[in-house]
């Protein structure tokens, strides 16, 4: 199954084709190649999406984006990687080939700020009034984020007699 | 008449957690939906970038509250993966134990909070009793109630407590008992036969092509389980039906609900009787230390709402360098949601919710 697989793509794509262990495929495929790559392996049977990571490679200056793909038929879960530039983060979509990609592109637009193109809903998604980095990305650093944006204040005795007096009535 | 829009939570509508909908309505009729999360956004993913391998374990439960056993069994599961470590026979059963208990406490949660939302609130009493009986095992195991923290790569924590079988087997007990009730007063209740039947239809295609698994796709007539379709711990060694039905609506979707907590109380009786002796953890080196050798692997369960994921890239060091979580909810809580609602009426957007059984943290994460 495997092999035939294997032989398959490999006449139609230039990929480095792995199996991982049993029911586990890792395909590495250029970036040129990864849209065209998800139609044809759709028609193969491989019509789940299970989902989309990003990985910021950031000493090597890419962003990986992986795809999850699973066959109700045939039981394979391929793994496909493709790294495009991190300083110009900008590929296309997938969601006319699977349309669940829709939100998957949306929530990595937002936490890497890689931009999809074609994907017509790349609106905020999870986070809320964000004005900073993307902060999925290796090089945003959530703890002097805080420290710009939120006060914070040493504790005193001054502030436990305070908060203690405000709270007279309980005792 | 005028649209308008209007604004549905973020408070929640039941249990299910602090989720928002963005509703367009003419009259009470929806014409269109936005579902709106991110009010439990808690940088879980960020987090165990910084964090030891072992401790992001105390971190994954809270993905989702009310099912946090699969979160631990798939992120174990992807470490021993990339660490190639083989965990004892013993400890598979008890962590396939755990996960199948998380499972019907969950659908007892799903059955109470979807028929409370029609105003049946004698089930929410009943399923919130049943489901403490499941809590109180597993805090007899585990010593946590909701949050357990109890596997971890290598095995589990500690092995079963003594007179854990008598208890186990009086709570399966008690339960079975109580399935004809909750049959009769949920699905021979006129009131729910009346809301549920025919509403919120989620066709096959559009359920394949959003990618939706679970009890949710199964209700469209699919006969897909994870647990059969990729194996993984003893579920090969077990004997279990996969229920399948064929309408799509909200009934078909509490129906399949009630008869998975039939098979799982089936696969709870195999376990107790086959579960072999010997040890439950492998040692793994010191925690502070463990570097997990280069790798990434993506690990998957079933759990209560569908296909749970973990993709997990390690580059060497005693940190994972990546942790992406797939919950089950984000395809059936935002495309599929938004799709369902319209043309409903305004009263049904929670039992649709809740039939959907949406987790918003697992979609925030």
């Amino acid at each position: 199954m495997y092999e035939e697989l294997k032989i398959d793509l490999e006449n139609k794509f230039s990929i480095s084709f792995e199996v991982m262990r049993e029911r586990r495929i890792k395909i590495i495929i250029d970036k040129k190649q990864a849209i065209p790559f998800l139609s044809y392996i759709k028609s193969k049977g491989f019509i789940h999406l299970t989902a989309i990571s990003c990985v910021d490679w950031i000493e090597e200056g890419k962003f990986e984006i992986v795809y999850h793909l699973w066959s109700y038929s045939n039981k394979i879960h391929i793994i496909l990687k493709t790294k495009i530039d991190r300083k110009n983060p900008l590929f296309e979509t997938a969601s006319f080939v699977y349309p669940v990609a829709q939100t998957f592109e949306r929530d990595i637009h937002e936490m890497f700020g890689v931009d999809f193109k074609g994907n017509k809903r790349q609106i905020p998604f999870i986070l809320e009034d964000w004005d900073a980095a993307p902060p999925m990305r290796k090089d945003f650093d959530p703890v002097n984020y805080s420290k710009e944006h939120f006060e914070t204040e040493q504790y005193t005795e001054e502030i436990e007699t305070k908060v203690r007096k405000s709270q007279r009535f309980r005792e | 008449m005028k649209e308008f829009e209007y604004y549905i939570g973020p408070q929640h509508l039941g249990v299910s957690g602090n989720f928002g909908i963005i509703v367009k309505v003419d009259g009470d009729t929806i014409v269109e939906a936005r579902a709106n999360p991110g009010y439990l956004h808690r940088a879980f993913e960020k987090l165990m970038e910084r964090r030891y391998f072992v401790s992001n374990i105390s971190l994954i439960c809270r993905v989702c509250v009310f099912d946090p056993d699969p979160q631990e069994a798939a992120y174990c599961m992807a470490v021993e993966e990339i660490a190639n470590i083989e965990i004892p026979e013993r400890a598979k059963w008890i962590r396939t134990m755990i996960l199948e208990l998380s499972r019907i406490s969950s659908h007892l949660i799903y059955l109470g909070s979807l028929t409370s939302t029609l105003g049946l609130y004698t089930v929410m009493q009943w399923a919130i009793t049943d489901r403490d009986y499941i809590l109180d095992l597993l805090e007899m195991i585990t010593g946590g109630r909701v949050y357990h923290i109890f596997m971890q790569p290598g095995g589990v924590r500690r092995d079963l407590p003594e007179g854990f079988n008598t208890a186990a087997k009086n709570v399966i007990n008690k339960l079975k008992s109580r399935l004809t009730d909750y049959y009769n007063i949920i699905f021979n209740s006129n009131i729910f036969i009346n809301r549920m039947k025919g509403v919120g239809i989620l066709t096959p295609d559009y359920a394949i092509s959003t990618g939706v698994t679970g009890p949710n796709l199964r209700a469209c007539g699919y006969k897909i389980d994870v647990r059969r379709d990729d194996p993984y711990l003893v579920y090969p060694k077990l004997d279990f039906d996969i229920p399948v039905l064929h309408n799509g609506d909200m009934y078909d979707r509490a129906l399949l609900r009630m008869k998975e907590i039939e098979q799982s109380i089936a696969i709870l009786e195999q376990i107790l009787d086959k579960m072999p002796e010997g040890s439950v953890w492998n040692p793994v080196p010191n925690p502070l230390k463990w570097e997990v050798p280069k790798g990434e692997c993506f690990s998957r369960v079933e759990s209560a709402r569908g296909e749970l994921g973990y993709y997990m890239v390690s580059n060497g060091t005693n940190k994972p360098y990546r942790v992406h979580v797939k919950g089950p909810s984000i395809t059936h809580g935002i495309l599929v949601l938004e799709e369902i609602l319209k043309g409903q009426r305004l009263a049904d957007i929670s039992p649709i919710l809740f039939s959907l059984d949406v987790c918003p943290p697992s979609i925030d994460r």
